[in-house]
């Protein structure tokens, strides 16, 4: 499903910045694996290069069978949007539209009609078990609640890969094991492929492989 | 997403994001409000100044003037000074075979006293006029019923009169319409053919509604006048410059009754055009001064709405980032930040037009109260206006549109 060939990235500048030196990666459809690695070991980078929200400088990069590599920011968003369902730490939800617009957001940029998208938002809330809160805005709904919100817009589109940054990284252990078991629900029941990048180590445990980068190199492949 | 102009959700997701930050859209949006009803306002105003102050002189040709006897200044040909003349038909014939450039010359006879007009036991003292039928072209009167002084009246010296209305209703208090009745002037009877009125206020010696006007031909046989003109009056032909042929028709009419060329006093000539001249003046500055402080006004409302892009931009970079990363296109985010500022001006700007004509019609409707005025903006203005502002509106949102493409979905998420 991801296939990354010694890809490197610097970041210009006074002193240039070796943030990926040669990353070599595979994960293979249906994996729920975890990035791991220190604050500055590159891992947030390689977040980026995978959700192609950043470009690589050298080095391969394969999505589900295509190459990701020098994008235009059209096509990079159109990629985006129809194989990447994005989770992150703060949520990222759009604080004045209520749940059900905003898992609908994403098939708005598709060009969905209204009430498709209604309807296909409406059942990935029922998934998440919040079709009670479609009409609440975020400010309405507790951190796990957003969180169950963030990961149907998520899936909305039906993507290749869920990104997930520090998905609980802003919720007490109750909830962050709530939201696990989700992605491993998700993982075991339709075999998405799923891609968590955190530092807690609790979090790494609960996926089939623990992927660590240090100093922007992969140091295990557990 | 094709057209995004026409799509409900795209104006939906505007209207949510307008809505948001109440206070400030609000703001922005009287800022442009003010900026269009000014504009309009102003050049509504103007419109309707000229409008009221040209009502003055309706009715009035614009390019006349006219030439009145007065004492000479200079002794000639064995004429100590201070002798008085007269104009006569004679004057005004020449007038009319040497200056092809005038379009009528019309002599004026006027009563040196007053006229008693009299109905039964009512009776009024006016002014009567002997007027010839081509009056019209110099003061055209307000006619209220009946007709003028035609040839017909003028070569048959006919017992008719045209009574002013003021005359006509202090006479004929119970009849609203006195045309075909007597009237005695003078104890003479005479038919009355019409009632008239003045159109403007501009008016030759004395307003028409207290005058009262006979045949010139029959006037000068009841007052006695042979052929003595007491003013003749003229109006030029399109194009043609009184100021120009002026002089050349008082050399004419001096050479004739033995007075110096350069006497000054002898007589007083009087061009029109050239108070009109004046007022038109007035009247463009008028209008571009209003021009001046609207566009200035609505620039401030346009930066304004730039201003308030760019803030509201930056504020939602993150916001921005996150419909990136999901999804959305930099063309999208384009769209929907330059909708915003042109849905903000449309309706902002609408309500801005419809308060200046709402505020121009009722200033319309006082201030013209006893004859009604076209006042009200013109749609032409009220369309020009508005495009104006929708697509400065619009191009005020380009810059920060412009900041908001190059957000990177990467950098905004960063900034939390």
């Amino acid at each position: 499903m991801i296939r990354l060939h010694d890809v490197n990235k610097t970041y210009p500048g006074a002193v240039p910045l070796h943030v990926l030196k040669g990353i070599n990666l595979e994960i293979r459809k249906g994996e729920l694996v975890s990035i791991m690695g220190a604050s500055g070991s590159g891992k947030s980078t390689l977040l980026n290069i995978l959700g192609i929200l950043d470009n690589y400088d050298s080095g391969e990069y394969f999505l589900n069978g295509t190459l990701i590599k020098d994008l235009g920011e059209n096509r990079a968003a159109e990629f985006r949007n129809r194989m990447i369902g994005f989770v992150f730490q703060s949520f990222n939800l759009i604080n004045y539209k209520n749940a059900l617009e905003n898992v609908a957001l994403p098939l708005f940029y598709q060009g969905v009609s209204r009430k498709k998208r209604n309807t296909l938002a409406m059942e990935q809330l029922e998934r998440m078990g919040l079709a009670d809160r479609a009409t609440h805005l975020p400010g309405e709904l507790s951190g796990g609640q957003k969180q169950r919100v963030a990961i149907a817009r998520a899936l909305v589109t039906n993507p290749d890969i869920i990104l997930a940054d520090e998905p609980t990284g802003a919720l007490d252990s109750r909830t962050s094991a709530d939201v696990m078991d989700i992605f491993k629900t998700l993982n075991r029941d339709t075999g998405m492929t799923t891609v968590i990048v955190t530092h807690d180590p609790n979090v790494g445990a609960q996926t089939d492989r623990i992927i660590r980068i240090s100093d922007g190199k992969i140091i295990t492949e557990a | 997403m094709k057209t995004p102009l026409f799509d409900i959700d795209n104006w939906k997701e505007i209207g949510a994001t307008l809505a948001r930050n109440k206070t400030r859209t609000f703001l922005t949006g009287f800022g442009i409000f003010w900026g269009v009803a000014m504009l309009a306002l102003l050049l509504g105003g103007a419109r309707l100044t000229t409008e009221l102050l040209s009502r003055n002189f309706e009715g009035f040709s614009s390019n006349s003037g006219a030439i009145i006897a007065g004492t000479t200044g200079i002794p000639y040909k064995g004429h100590a000074k201070g002798r008085s003349w007269s104009l006569d038909l004679t004057d005004v014939e020449r007038l009319r075979q040497s200056f092809p450039e005038l379009r009528a010359v019309v002599p004026i006879f006027q009563s040196w006293d007053n006229v008693s007009c009299t109905n039964g036991s009512y009776s009024y003292s006016g002014s009567a006029l002997g007027a010839v039928p081509e009056y019209v072209e110099i003061c055209t009167p307000l006619m209220y019923s009946g007709r003028f002084i035609n040839a017909a009246d003028e070569s048959q010296e006919r017992k008719v009169a045209v009574l002013g209305k003021k005359i006509a209703n202090e006479i004929f208090p119970d009849t609203p319409d006195p045309v075909g009745l007597q009237v005695e002037l003078n104890g003479i009877p005479y038919s009355i053919v019409g009632v008239a009125g003045n159109l403007g206020e501009a008016s030759i010696n004395g307003k028409m509604d207290e005058k009262v006007l006979i045949p010139s031909t029959t006037f000068r046989k009841a007052f006695a006048r042979a052929d003595r003109v007491d003013f003749i009056t003229f109006v030029g032909r399109d194009g043609v410059r009184l100021r120009d042929i002026l002089p050349r028709m008082r050399s004419l009419i001096f050479r004739r009754h033995g007075i110096h060329p350069d006497d000054e006093s002898a007589a007083w000539t009087i061009d029109i055009s050239e108070q009109f001249e004046k007022i038109d003046m007035v009247f463009s500055g008028l209008n571009l001064l209003a021009l001046f402080i609207g566009v200035s006004t609505l620039l401030a409302g346009i930066i304004g709405v730039g201003n308030i892009m760019w803030v509201i931009v930056k504020e939602r970079t993150q916001e921005i980032g996150v419909r990136r990363a999901i999804g959305a296109k930099p063309r999208d985010i384009v769209t929907q930040v330059l909708c915003e500022g042109m849905a903000l001006t449309v309706v902002a700007g609408t309500a801005g037009i419809c308060f200046a004509a709402l505020v121009l019609g009722v200033a319309g409707l006082v201030l013209s109260a006893e004859r009604p005025t076209d006042v009200q903006m013109s749609i032409g203005l009220a369309m020009g206006i508005m495009t104006t502002f929708v697509v400065l509106g619009t191009l005020a949102g380009l810059i920060p549109a412009a900041k908001a493409m190059k957000i990177k979905p990467v950098e905004a998420l960063n900034s939390k």
